[in-house]
């Protein structure tokens, strides 16, 4: 996925093992010895939390229910059952959601991310810290607030109402119009840091001879900003795109739990059908095919930006 | 941190592990593993773990029973049955002492062996209303209490529907109105949006086929566009105008009444839902006697009163309508309405076999309205 | 070039700035308007212990209605532990993965972990909870405070793990180079010479890991005890039928709190800087 850095990063590595290796052998066993350490410790606590229960879950896809207990089996009869009818058809709906979503989300973000870019560095730290305040406050209270404020009678009718927007009650909520509200909000923050890194990252002299070279504004952004912002962009849609397959809590806060979607029907296998085997089948098949549009995605955007500070 | 040193020693089981391990066809029967999680050693006393729907229990009563006792019950809450059985199987479910299910899951939860059966001669009985005792959930009640009762019904704002609902076909008429489309709430469980359309069918629903299921929940398919909303209902939405139509319970309903006198309630005919919520102790419970003395506690008639005044449902007390004074508005609302014909309930009781028909079209449902 | 164009060129860019500008400030409102609601609503009197979306009164009574809550309280008192908890491993676990990521001696290894770290990022948090709870059940681990905490960590860590590698990828080999040829152990140069130079990085995963595991509701959902209840599956609780406003005024302060212990964190780490830190530094991202 980040073949690039990597290429670059290995060629350093068999330089940097060449000069260890210029006599001193003890040193090179303590070297490799922390190095492996290293990548040994997160190894062994992913395997341990992470990798077996993925395991677990792989093992039940196969199994058969038995009303809130898992018979081991060799079936396909899950993944048959969760690519019919009706699950097949919310698993293309969900993806045409993440989608939509992920999309709007980065219209949004991006005119933010080159505002922020465009600061000059100290302002800038100011203007990012800004955005990430909110992350620290608890996500479901705010939610919530964002519920009272778009309620009838609440702060967002009377301003509307005010401006001359809108005139009489407010019925927003319990729609698809307030899921997507509350969706951008959530993901703002998080969508806004990667392009916001790659974005300050192009060169501003790139910029300049693109004007220089008679070139308007809207074409240096387009055939010279957007192409490079690829990076930040895929990141962007890996970090929104993905927990919204499996979002469940804006929907039904906001949403009125209409259109139901993936994490909706997937978390109803456990908890209300205690189908664990079905339940199990289409989390494979989730991960199946997010891995693979991640790979796409990785393709088409040639990386994914860093996420850092 | 007895959590700790039960993490650390952790006891493999080995059916479990073999099953794992071969994953031959049919190999190790696991059906158990989710049922037989140890009990938490957290057994110190003067702790009680309640497992309960949310706001189901008076501020007042809780400090009375702290200050009596010294013990505070700590409160967990579910929103939904199913997710109490889930959480109940599974690990995370152990430690819990006392539970409130339904009617409709008692005989679910008892067969998979996640209650206890109860010791009668714990607790006083007699001054409970008799007629909510040995229903044929549980009969003799052998793992459950009742502690309040309550039934499916509609509030709405009697201008916008534009005249009475008497029954489910009023009902399904008036959502389809152009001004109460888009104002309409449906219950969030599948049977109980069902189950209307089965009556009108003439069906009853605990022994309706998973194809009768199915056709029947056709009919509330093809209605989902005018719902507006299938999340758990706020009285202030239908106090405000938002909703204007809902399917709900009673003590909802006299809630939304309270903020706006105009809304009316009704129980729909031909028929209707009677829920129990049941006092259950959980069977791995650590803290047992505590959590007799709490359902003592809680089972006396001034303390199931002052309950009833509080949670809006009708405490399962003899005598209780007589105690409910004039004071307490829209009293009869508790009760379900002056003219509540109780032929004309029915109880929902859980079949694994056709749960999943309903489970399934009440998704499918929710998606169509999306 | 000619002035008219130049000054055409001006006023497209200062259009273009204003924009910019607006659109920065509505998402700055956008932002922060429900928070400063929620904090507002702490103070609603609401009726009858439920929050109204109309203001029906002002007090102060819910501050102490949220202390005396024992469940509330016993949620957030979790809520601290666990983070808490979940940081530090995260923190030591995830800025090791991060540094081998990009330093590991061999290339398959370095693949190998970057792949585990971006699995980690694209499976559903709700395959993650389900996966854990079914993990414990088959292995017979009892649930509690511990196996909440590891559950948590896998997903903190990949954050932590994807900030650190950032910050390393900048970093001059050279340096840890020399350090070697001067006689410096591996071990002694990750500690004299990286670690001083990853640690904004490090303390950045830190905020990050803490935040992430305080707020996480979809994992913590399905692990949580009786005796183990965090704030946000607490919280998810109550709001389904319309919640107390003491659950804002509780929200509110532990938000103020978290960002009172922020600009602590780092006014302090400004400190140390000036005082330790060499100037060398500087120059680099």
């Amino acid at each position: 996925m980040s073949d690039r850095l990597q290429d670059l990063t290995s060629t350093n590595t068999a330089s940097g093992d060449n000069l260890s290796a210029g006599g001193r052998v003890p040193s090179i066993v303590t070297h490799r010895l922390t190095d492996h350490v290293l990548a040994a410790v997160p190894t062994i606590w992913l395997a341990l939390f992470f990798l077996a229960p993925l395991g677990v879950t792989v093992a039940f896809s196969f199994g058969r229910s038995t009303f809130g207990g898992v018979v081991f089996d060799l079936t396909l009869d899950n993944y048959r059952n969760a690519l019919s009818g009706f699950y097949g058809a919310t698993f293309v709906r969900t993806l045409l959601f993440a989608a939509s979503a992920s999309a709007l989300c980065i219209a949004v973000a991006y005119p933010v991310a080159y505002f922020l870019a465009r600061r000059t560095r100290r302002r800038r730290g100011l203007a990012a810290g800004l955005i990430l305040v909110p992350y620290f406050s608890s996500f479901l209270i705010r939610v919530m607030a964002l519920h009272m404020l778009l309620s009838r009678d609440g702060l967002v009718e009377h301003v509307l109402n005010t401006l001359w927007l809108h005139s009489g009650p407010l019925d927003i909520l319990d729609s698809q119009t307030a899921v997507f509200i509350g969706i951008v909000y959530a993901y703002l923050p998080i969508t806004i840091v990667p392009l916001y890194v790659v974005l300050d990252r192009i060169p501003q002299p790139l910029l300049e001879a693109s004007r220089d070279l008679g070139a308007s504004r809207f074409k240096t952004f387009v055939f010279v900003t957007l192409p490079l912002s690829r990076p930040g962009i895929a990141t962007s849609v890996l970090l929104t795109a993905v927990p919204m397959l499996g979002e469940m809590v804006i929907p039904r806060l906001l949403g009125g739990s209409k259109g139901v979607l993936l994490g909706q029907v997937l978390s109803a296998q456990y908890l209300q059908s205690q189908n664990y085997p079905l339940g199990s089948a289409m989390a494979v098949l989730i991960l199946i095919t997010i891995a693979l549009i991640v790979t796409a995605l990785a393709r088409v955007t040639k990386g994914f930006s860093e996420v850092g500070p | 941190m007895t959590d700790k040193a039960d993490f650390t020693a952790s006891r493999l089981n080995r059916r479990s592990v073999l099953g794992l391990l071969g994953a031959a066809p049919a190999a190790a029967a696991l059906a158990g593993t989710f049922g037989n999680s140890t009990p938490a050693k957290a057994a110190t006393t003067g702790q009680l773990n309640i497992y309960s729907w949310p706001d189901y229990f008076s501020a007042d009563t809780l400090a009375a029973y702290a200050k009596k006792t010294g013990v505070t019950p700590v409160i967990t809450t579910y929103d939904s049955n199913e997710t109490l059985f889930a959480k109940l199987n599974s690990p995370a479910g152990a430690g819990f002492d006392i539970v409130i299910p339904s009617s409709s899951w008692i005989a679910q939860l008892a067969g998979k062996g996640l209650l206890a059966e109860l010791d009668h001669s714990r607790l006083n009985l007699a001054s409970l209303d008799q007629d909510l005792l040995d229903r044929d959930y549980d009969p003799g009640n052998k793992y459950s209490i009742p502690k309040d009762w309550g039934l499916l019904g509609v509030v709405y704002d009697p201008e916008a529907v534009g005249g009475e609902i008497k029954t489910w076909e009023d009902f399904f008429k008036a959502g389809e109105l152009p001004n109460v489309s888009g104002k309409v709430r449906l219950s969030d469980s599948g049977w109980e949006t069902i189950g209307p359309a089965l009556w009108l069918e003439g069906k009853n629903w605990n022994t309706a086929t998973s194809d009768e299921i199915k056709a029947a929940a056709e009919r509330v398919k093809a209605f989902a566009k005018h719902v507006k909303s299938f999340s758990s209902l706020d009285p202030n939405t239908v106090a405000n105008g938002s909703i204007v139509l809902a399917e709900t319970n009673q003590g909802t309903a006299r809630a939304a009444i309270g903020l706006n006198p105009k809304l009316k309630w009704a129980v729909p005919g031909p028929f209707s839902e009677l829920w129990v919520d049941n006092y259950a102790i959980a069977k791995n419970a650590a803290n047992v006697d505590q959590a007799y003395d709490f359902l003592s506690f809680v089972l006396q008639p001034d303390i199931q009163l002052l309950e009833t005044k509080y949670i809006g449902f009708p405490a399962a007390v003899a005598g209780l309508r007589e105690k409910v004074g004039v004071d307490t508005p829209n009293a009869d609302l508790i009760f379900g309405g002056k003219d509540l014909d109780f032929k004309k309930l029915t109880s929902f009781v859980v079949n694994p076999d056709t749960i999943d028909a309903y489970l399934q079209a009440q998704n499918e449902i929710q998606a169509a309205a999306g | 070039m000619s002035a008219a164009a130049a000054f055409h060129r001006s006023l497209g860019k200062r259009l273009v700035d204003a924009g910019l500008s607006l659109w920065f400030v509505a998402a700055l409102v956008f932002l922060y308007a429900p928070i400063f609601a929620a904090i507002v609503y702490a103070f609603n009197l609401g009726v009858v212990n439920k929050q109204t979306a109309v203001i029906t009164g002002w007090t102060l009574q819910w501050f102490p209605a949220a202390w005396n809550d024992l469940s509330l309280r016993r949620a957030v008192q979790a809520s601290l532990v666990v983070s808490f908890w979940s940081a530090l491993i995260s923190v030591a676990i995830g800025s090791a993965l991060g540094y081998a990521m990009v330093r590991h001696p061999q290339r398959a290894v370095r693949r190998f972990l970057s792949a585990l770290t971006y699995t980690l990022l694209i499976v559903p948090e709700t395959v993650i909870g389900v996966s854990l709870l079914m993990t414990y059940a088959v292995s017979g681990v009892p649930l509690g405070m511990a196996s909440l905490i590891a559950g948590i960590t896998p997903m903190a860590i990949a954050v932590v793990a994807l900030i650190v590698r950032a910050r390393v990828l900048t970093l001059d080999r050279r340096i840890e180079e020399a350090a070697a040829d001067l006689g410096s152990t591996r071990l002694k140069t990750i500690r004299f010479i990286i670690l001083p130079q990853i640690l904004p990085a490090v303390m950045a995963g830190a905020v990050m890991a803490y935040t992430f595991s305080f707020d996480n509701l979809v994992v913590s959902a399905f692990l949580t005890t009786p005796q183990v209840n965090t704030l946000p599956v607490f919280l998810y609780g109550s709001l389904q039928y319309g919640p107390s406003p003491a659950v804002y005024a509780a929200a509110a302060t532990v938000f103020l709190f978290t960002l009172l212990m922020l600009a602590l964190a780092a006014q302090i780490h400004r400190w140390a800087r000036r005082s330790t830190l060499p100037r060398s530094d500087e120059p680099q991202r």
